[in-house]
């Protein structure tokens, strides 16, 4: 045990003096550039607000991380800077004051974005910025489940703990119509809506060309016009409709190719029967694997759940976003339905068929696109920000926790710390870690060490640097090996 | 120190007989709060003030003395946040000229009741939500409402919570006080013009002085100071045209937040939560106010979450927290229950050491709770808090939140004799409260030899 200890001493020995050189090479850098930035900038306040505000490092390292897009990169390490990532990838040079999270054995997502949730900011549903309560248990339930972002009626919001800045990613993405075989009179005025504003849009795209040449040209009437529909027809809104029955998913369906929109469609239970309409439609859907709906006996046709919705609508091409069937947190009825056990809702989908990959997209960069802010958040990308998730196993199997959770390059959730899931499976303590993670058990080397501690301890530092010379061969080929 | 005492009862001598109101206190320990604790104290008492204070003084013979070794005397308790003897009705909205003094009634029962528990200063607040107004500092017994008066305001309550109405108010208060100054910008150039004609019509002889004492006024009125005001009624008068330029006065409602930026007011952010505190530094920006807080830890059915932001460095938050702050807590003596949890938390104990200062104030305005003050702030000192600082919670430090800390708060020569004589140690189960004076006055219990 003494011998293992000293000799991973050693290989983190190896590992600061592999790192030195280049450190100090990073720090030049800076260096040089806050030399630059004095230089250009002559005002001197300015320079000394950033000297105030050092960069913020932190890094995720030697983790397997799911990237996203099916990238794997097993024991790679993510680096933040100011929240943002800077780059993923392995033998990264980590700057002096970089604040480490060591997730080796665990796995790392990108931190899953909830369609819609209810109630994880605060008391309100408007003005995040001047409600958010980011102490909030609920929220500390959110990250532990590994959502970092959610959709709270038409914005996206971050689950930013222990700030009240800066969390609301987007506003007002969705305009929201009614499409219901209930009302066909209101299917009427819609359809007729969308006709006068598409015609209006028709006449001022020509009239936007003509006035350049006949400057006294009238505008178009916008009598009529809808400012919803327009605001779709222009792609400044996705329009969302909520509808289950196969009726309405065709007419709605009809409806956006007949004026060139992507519908997003929340519920969608009887999706799987018109799949390929909807597909060409380029729809979007939102669904509750667990949702039932009984079959209209009356009907011949296909109808009612199908535990195959999901990966059928995922085949015919709809992107698929997945949400629990109560969107807070409730501690009323049957356990698992609410929006703390989201990835358990997304196994269902899995059950009936939907690939592994497009279930982890279905709560991760699918939502972002809908949300509108896939830029930012659901991949694991150089550029967007650093939210993620470290998880003790795979994020879709049962038994799996969210170890920490990480928002804005800042760690905002450690399963031991908050007491919710502390007790269940605790985390195994640093020591019995680095036991875990010795090399004599990773690699299949002889237990030469064991059996001849005296003997080894001269040449040991130069054993361990070979050693690490093995490993990064390995990683390679394992590299190769992905590629192919 | 023997000396001083002579000279300071010369007069008295002189007059033959000792003075009616001179009166010495001896006992066993004194606990002054603001230069620690002295053995075999002797206070002389004169005018209702402490005319000295020392250990084992000599007493001159013809001043009356309450001889008692057994007794430990401790200031005078502040209770610097209660509505006692006031009804709870009060507006919802934002009313900052609303004053706590315009509604006190020195008759009430209550006040007759508290006195007895060693209560000597109140800070009676407003009532209502929203921006309630304007608190008064109160001794507990007088015969007039205005006689009750030690110092008004002496702080302004906000309550902040995380909505936007409530950090919506606080913004619109500070925009109140730019629109003031503002108006003083405006006022004081056309005052400058005014000047400038009237210079132009002096004499060509005289111009030259007049131009040396004009320099010199602006000067004076760059920074406007309460000898401008009188200055300047005199010039409205007509009797004196040298006067200085006037600001105008602020009306009722932006006074108060034009005094918080002056720092010649107060404010106590009543919050309840850590998601108010962050808010609460999120609208007050980069005002630069005297500011302390006033966290509900006592709540119905409160799990607090306050732990969060008492530093900044444990849970690496954005800001400061409220021990970074180092401000001012006023809170109940409770232990809190974390939430979702059956740990208990010292909140008193991790404000303290984080560098916040503690106040504390009975855990209810209910005369039981005022009655059990001492006894739960002693459950405090039980599980953790140090003895000096939670008896500087309920002496000094509410004194200095609401500014009569030249007065009250300690035992200290020239202060009022605001002492509570109690039969052992305060923090000790067995004690009990023996007497109570106020100003140099019994106002309860028996000092008889």
């Amino acid at each position: 045990m003494i011998h293992r200890r000293f000799a991973s001493f050693l290989a983190c020995l190896a590992l600061a003096l592999q790192f030195a050189p280049s450190v100090r090479a990073f720090q030049d850098e800076g260096g040089e550039s806050k030399t630059e930035k004095k230089e250009g900038d002559k005002d001197a306040k300015d320079a000394k607000d950033e000297k105030k505000k050092p960069d913020r490092w932190f890094a995720v390292a030697n983790g397997d991380v799911y990237a996203g897009h099916e990238g794997l990169l097993r024991g790679a390490t993510v680096l933040s800077k100011n929240g943002k990532i800077e780059a993923i990838g392995y033998d990264l040079v980590l700057p002096t004051d970089t604040k480490v999270l060591d997730a080796k054995g665990y796995r790392v997502y990108p931190g899953l974005v909830a369609i819609s949730s209810q109630s994880l900011l605060g008391n309100s549903a408007s003005d995040f910025e001047d409600t958010i309560d980011p102490f909030n248990s609920r929220m500390t339930l959110a990250l532990a489940t590994g959502i970092t972002t959610t959709g709270s009626g038409s914005s996206a919001v971050k689950l930013k703990r222990f700030s009240v800045d800066d969390m609301v990613l987007n506003e007002k993405m969705f305009a929201t119509f009614s499409w219901s075989n209930r009302a066909p009179r209101n299917k009427k005025e819609l359809r007729d809506k969308f006709r006068v504003t598409a015609e209006y849009l028709r006449q001022y795209r020509q009239w936007q060309k003509d006035v350049k040449e006949k400057k006294d040209l009238a505008e178009p009437s916008k009598k009529g016009v809808d400012n919803s529909c327009l605001s779709v027809l222009m792609g400044e809104q996705t329009a969302k409709f909520v509808s289950q029955d196969r009726d309405e998913l065709l007419g709605i369906a009809q409806l956006a190719q007949e004026f060139g929109f992507r519908p997003l469609i929340e519920g969608a239970q009887e999706g799987w029967t018109v799949a390929d309409d909807l597909g060409r439609a380029g729809a979007s859907v939102i669904l509750t694997p667990r949702d039932r709906r009984p079959k209209d006996e009356q009907q011949a046709r296909e109808g009612g759940t199908s535990i195959e919705n999901a990966a059928k609508l995922y085949r015919a091409g709809v992107s698929v976003a997945i949400v629990p069937r109560v969107e807070g947190v409730d501690l009323g009825g049957i356990v698992g339905r609410d929006i703390i056990h989201l990835p358990i809702e997304v196994d269902f989908a899995v059950r009936g068929g939907l690939p592994e990959q497009a279930a982890i997209d279905s709560m991760t960069i699918v939502p972002a696109r809908m949300l509108g802010v896939s830029h930012r958040v659901g991949s694991l990308e150089v550029g967007k920000d650093c939210d993620l998730i470290v998880t003790d196993g795979d994020i879709l199997h049962y038994a799996t926790f969210v170890q920490w959770a990480v928002v804005d390059g800042r760690q905002v959730y450690d399963k031991e710390k908050e007491l919710f899931y502390a007790g269940i499976r605790p985390r195994p303590v640093v020591e019995a870690q680095a036991h875990k993670l010795d090399k004599g058990e990773t690699e299949t080397t002889p237990k030469e060490g064991d059996a001849n501690d005296a003997e080894k301890k001269d040449g040991e530092k130069k054993d361990d640097e070979k050693k690490d010379g093995d490993k990064s061969d390995k990683k390679d080929d394992e590299k190769k090996d992905g590629e192919k | 120190m023997k000396q001083k005492l002579l000279i300071a009862l010369a007069p008295c001598l002189a007059l033959g007989v000792a003075r009616a109101d001179l009166q010495a206190y001896r006992v066993g320990r004194a606990e002054t709060v603001s230069h620690g604790v002295i053995e075999h104290a002797v206070i002389l008492v004169e005018d209702g003030k402490i005319v000295t204070i020392g250990e084992d003084l000599p007493i001159e013979r013809g001043i009356p003395i309450v001889d008692k070794p057994e007794w430990t005397v401790v200031p005078g308790f502040v209770d610097c946040y209660t509505r006692i003897g006031a009804d709870s009705e009060g507006g919802e909205d934002m009313s900052p000229e609303v004053k706590a003094s315009d509604e006190l009634w020195p008759g009430a029962d209550d006040y007759a009741e508290i006195i007895k528990y060693g209560e000597t200063t109140l800070g009676i607040y407003p009532a209502g939500n929203g921006i309630p107004g304007l608190a008064v500092a109160v001794r507990t017994k007088a015969s007039s409402a205005a006689d009750m008066v030690l110092k008004d305001p002496a702080y302004l309550k906000i309550i902040l919570r995380a909505d936007s109405g409530s950090k919506k108010r606080v913004k619109d208060g500070f925009k109140k006080a730019d629109d003031y100054d503002e108006k003083v910008k405006k006022a004081r150039e056309k005052w400058d013009k005014d000047q400038e004609k009237k210079k132009g019509k002096k004499d060509d002889k005289k111009e030259e002085k007049k131009d040396e004492k004009s320099d010199e006024k602006k000067s004076a009125a760059d920074d406007p100071k309460p000898d401008d005001k009188k200055d300047g009624e005199k010039k409205e008068d007509g009797k004196d045209e040298k006067g200085g330029f006037v600001p105008p006065e602020p009306d009722a409602k932006s006074k108060p937040f034009v005094d918080l930026r002056k720092k010649t007011l107060r404010a106590l952010v009543s919050i309840n939560t850590a998601a108010d505190y962050l808010h609460w530094l999120d609208v007050l920006g980069k005002e630069d106010i005297h500011w302390d807080l006033r966290c509900n830890l006592g709540r119905p059915n409160a799990d607090t979450d306050m732990y969060y932001v008492v530093t900044k460095k444990e849970f690496d938050l954005d800001q400061d927290g409220i021990g970074d702050k180092k401000v001012r807590v006023v809170i109940e003596p409770l232990l809190n229950l974390m939430p979702g949890t059956m740990r208990l938390r010292n909140m008193a104990v991790e404000f303290s050491n984080a560098g916040a200062k503690v106040v504390f104030i009975p855990r209810s305005d209910n005369l039981f709770d005022h009655k059990n003050w001492l006894a739960n702030v002693a459950e405090i000192v039980g599980a953790g808090l140090k003895r000096d600082v939670a008896l500087r919670a309920m002496t000094l430090e509410p004194a200095e939140l609401m500014g009569v800390a030249d007065r009250v708060g300690s035992l200290d020569k020239g202060k009022d004799a605001n002492m509570v004589f109690l039969n052992g140690d305060p923090f000790e189960a067995t004690t009990r409260i023996q007497a109570v004076l106020l100003e140099g006055k019994l106002v309860y219990g028996e000092v008889n030899q």
